[in-house]
């Protein structure tokens, strides 16, 4: 498995996907709705906020999806305040997304980077890594901001 | 879009099968050194594909945009070689860059079967636009925003920032403090 030493975060990329014999060896992790927490990785002020809707998709977002969520926890001089609806970009989540060349990509925990309506990102910095995904669905903005890319 | 999009890279790798800089697996895992010295010769047909760095320079010089700079990132980042950062004085001038941009590719590609045109994000509003053409990536901001992003910090600093791993090394050595007193150390009795 690639690490890289920077960051505590390791996405894991499979390979090859082994034959399970107990599908209740691994959690199977799923997307991301209404009421999950989330964690904010950019400098905007916020730290926790938590998903109100999905903006696509009927049973939830995915990486590199935009949701509306509602900041429950932030710091106390940010340019986000506590109880503020904000939209975001998933830039981790738990469950794995396939890519186009047959791997697949899961990270260790989900992460958003808050955004304002039309898709600029309301901090300047993105800590953490983020996948290449977001490149494809036109967020080539919070790729500039990220400090390292998965 | 999107679909254009990914087709045209999968097409691209499969033409180009070392460079496959634009699908993900085998670049990271390890293969990266052995590409190198394919990709060097490539990375300018590539980047020609849409927009190379000349033409964007003259573009960009032709609609008048203030403080033009030119970042290479091949060496930080994989997925892009160049990063062009434009300002335009207002939001209707930012716009304008963008579209002279757009229309540069499309004159290129005239009597083309299939344009493939550049993705533009933030066209909207004129705060922001990036213009994602494969290898060349141009930012154009007013000035507010440029100020506010701080883009150049990001990336000319950036190498900097990947060194402190050897710092962590000396970070866990045990320091004792120096006994300046004359009354012997706490336990030594």
């Amino acid at each position: 498995m690639w690490q890289f030493p920077v960051s505590d975060q390791v996405p894991q990329i499979s390979g090859n996907r082994q034959a399970c014999g107990n599908r209740f060896d691994k959690q199977q992790r799923t997307f991301i709705q209404m009421r999950t927490v989330l964690k904010v990785v950019d400098n905007s002020g916020a730290k926790k906020v938590m998903c109100i809707q999905a903006l696509k998709g009927k049973k939830g977002a995915r990486l590199g999806d935009t949701i509306i969520a509602s900041v429950k926890e932030a710091m106390p001089n940010g340019k986000v305040k506590k109880g503020k609806v904000v939209y975001g970009v998933v830039v981790r989540a738990a469950m794995q997304r396939g890519r186009c060349d047959g791997s697949e990509v899961k990270f260790d925990d989900n992460a958003v980077v808050l955004v304002d309506k039309q898709g600029q990102p309301i901090g300047t910095r993105v800590f953490g890594p983020v996948p290449h995904e977001l490149r494809q669905k036109k967020h080539v903005k919070i790729l500039t901001l990220a400090e390292h890319i998965a | 879009m999107w679909a254009t999009l990914r087709s045209r890279y999968l097409h691209l790798s499969a033409k180009t099968l070392p460079s496959s800089s634009l699908t993900n697996g085998s670049w990271k895992l390890g293969f990266s050194g052995l590409n190198q010295t394919f990709s060097s010769s490539t990375v300018e047909r590539r980047s020609n594909e849409l927009l190379s760095l000349q033409e964007v320079e003259k573009v960009l010089s032709d609609v008048r945009a203030d403080d033009v700079a030119v970042v290479p990132v091949g060496n930080q980042c994989d997925w892009a070689d160049f990063m062009v950062i434009a300002t335009g004085r207002s939001q209707w001038h930012v716009k304008n860059i963008a579209q002279a941009l757009i229309y540069k590719v499309k004159q290129k590609q005239k009597g083309a079967k299939r344009m493939v045109l550049p993705s533009v994000q933030g066209q909207e509003t004129g705060k922001w636009i990036v213009i994602d053409s494969g290898r060349v990536i141009v930012h154009a901001l007013d000035e507010k925003a440029r100020a506010y992003y701080n883009l150049e910090n990001l990336w000319t600093a950036k190498p900097a920032q990947k060194e402190p791993v050897e710092e962590l090394t000396k970070v866990f050595v045990k320091v004792r403090r120096i006994n300046n007193s004359k009354k012997p150390a706490q336990g030594s009795d």
